[in-house]
């Protein structure tokens, strides 16, 4: 019997090592797929969680839910401070809105003399958070719109105060809000009131990296960031967040957007604008076949790795 | 009739699938999306590996590896290279059952720390090799740290809740334990 035992062993045995040499080898090959071909094995990813991560919904919104009512119950300790706080913050605030009602005012004036007529086009669809990430590594929300509700990979997101990231990953029902925080996030941003340009590089910390900055002494904690449009991914002229200055003595941005609760979100749509390819037709319109064939527009990568 | 070994090794694959999910369900609760958060252990980890140390017949190799590539899928990570290294751990720690299936709980812990640093290690070079933004070692060997930690809890749960411990001389039966 013992001597069976060991044939049986020794046959199996190399057919088994064949076996999970080849899983590695093809697990392997998956991960240099990822690598070469990300936007590819990142749709296959989205169209999994969006098959999947609903069917967790019935359960999550309760946790959730409940998560909430304890955050409730702690926020009540420190309710009186709060109430000081909020009064004062008050007090300033109707200065404030006193200066932006007459600016309000000023600026329709103003844009009625110009007849300048602000895009209609940027209109938003508004998301639930369903999800986030589940790695320490990658910082992304999951929100429940998806291609169904015409979502288009790079669009913008905000929590309606600030720039929180864009859509990477569309699927059916669902897509995926790659934060400013991810270290894969880029976008490019102008600092106010200097003007200068840079790229606001996620590093996995709460406060993103000021990079490529061009002069850095115009630059001070304190001075607004906001989006420029650059590259044509993002619309121009959404708030980002004030500069500061890290612990490591880099320029860093405080994000405008609320993080530590993002709950809905805003998916701004946006169009790419046209490109003109051919600056000679400016001059001399071209015969009308050259001119059907359409400057094709520089859509935004899709690929995030 | 079932017999009572199969039905319970398939008890405790679905078992294991399930914890799986709910880990999952837990990990991509939006409750924290600030980053500045440190790693916590990875549990699928800790319990793949106590279980693999008491009863390997329970998780065979395939079933590793289709619950830790839909984990690398769900949880955003780079397809296929843990898995791959997973896989590649799993088989060493069971080629190594036979002669430590008496081994005090020290000796095994001190192994399993030995291959969970060999895997984060791995992870983090390959991550590095091929470039991808987000390796990073600080936060791969404060994961790593903290999985080490964890592992004895997850040893204390596997074997008192889930009632996952080794065979004893008493269990054994030849002709059914061939993996």
């Amino acid at each position: 019997m013992a001597a069976d035992r060991n044939a049986a062993l020794d046959y199996t045995r190399p057919i088994r090592r064949i076996l999970i040499g080849g899983t590695v080898v093809f697990l392997l090959a998956i991960f240099l797929f990822w690598r070469i071909d990300s936007p590819r094995v990142e749709r296959a990813r989205a169209a999994l969680i969006d098959r999947i991560v609903p069917g967790y919904d019935w359960a999550m919104a309760p946790v959730t839910k409940a998560a909430d009512l304890i955050e409730g119950f702690q926020s009540y300790k420190r309710l009186a401070e709060q109430n000081q706080e909020l009064r004062r913050e008050l007090r300033q605030m109707k200065a404030w809105k006193e200066a932006a009602l007459q600016l309000e005012q000023e600026n329709a004036k103003l844009l009625d003399l110009n007849k300048v007529r602000l895009d209609p086009e940027l209109t938003y669809v508004t998301g639930v958070v369903m999800a986030d990430s589940g790695s320490p590594f990658r910082q992304s929300v999951l929100i429940n719109v998806g291609a169904r509700d015409g979502i288009i990979d790079g669009w913008a997101t905000t929590d309606g105060l600030g720039l929180v990231g864009r859509i990477s990953g569309v699927g059916q029902t669902t897509s995926r809000v790659i934060l400013l925080t991810d270290p894969n996030s880029r976008v490019p941003v102008t600092i106010q009131p200097s003007g200068q340009r840079a790229v606001l590089a996620g590093d996995n910390s709460s406060a993103p990296l000021l990079d490529f900055v061009e002069d850095e002494d115009q630059v001070r904690p304190g001075d607004r960031v906001i989006s420029s449009g650059d590259g044509g991914v993002f619309p121009a002229g959404l708030l980002v967040g004030h500069v500061a200055l890290g612990r490591d003595q880099r320029l860093r941005v405080r994000l405008a957007a609320e993080y530590d609760r993002l709950e809905f979100l805003r998916v701004l749509r946006s169009h790419a604008g046209e490109v003109i390819a051919d600056p000679g037709s400016l001059v001399a319109p071209e015969p009308a076949e050259a001119a059907k064939a359409p400057g094709t527009a520089q859509g935004p990568e899709a690929g995030d790795g | 009739m079932v017999d009572p070994l199969t039905l319970d090794r398939w008890a405790y694959r679905l078992l294991y699938v399930g914890l799986a999910a709910a880990l999952v369900f837990v990990l991509i609760l939006p409750l924290e999306t600030r980053p500045n958060r440190l790693p916590g252990p990875d549990w699928m980890i800790c319990l793949t590996f106590s279980w693999l140390q008491r009863r390997p017949d329970y998780l065979p190799p395939w079933l590793i590896a289709s619950v830790f590539l839909m984990l690398d899928m769900l949880l955003m990570r780079p397809p296929g290279l843990l898995t791959a290294l997973m896989l590649i751990a799993a088989e060493f720690l069971r080629a190594r059952q036979q002669v430590s299936v008496e081994t005090a709980f020290g000796a095994e812990w001190l192994l399993t720390t030995g291959v969970i640093a060999t895997v984060f290690l791995a992870e983090g070079t390959m991550l590095a090799l091929f470039a991808v933004p987000e390796a990073d070692f600080a936060r791969l060997t404060v994961e790593a740290v903290m999985t080490v930690l964890a592992y004895p809890l997850a040893v204390v749960v596997s074997r008192f809740g889930f009632a996952v411990r080794r065979v004893t001389p008493g269990d054994l039966d030849p002709r059914r334990l061939g993996r």
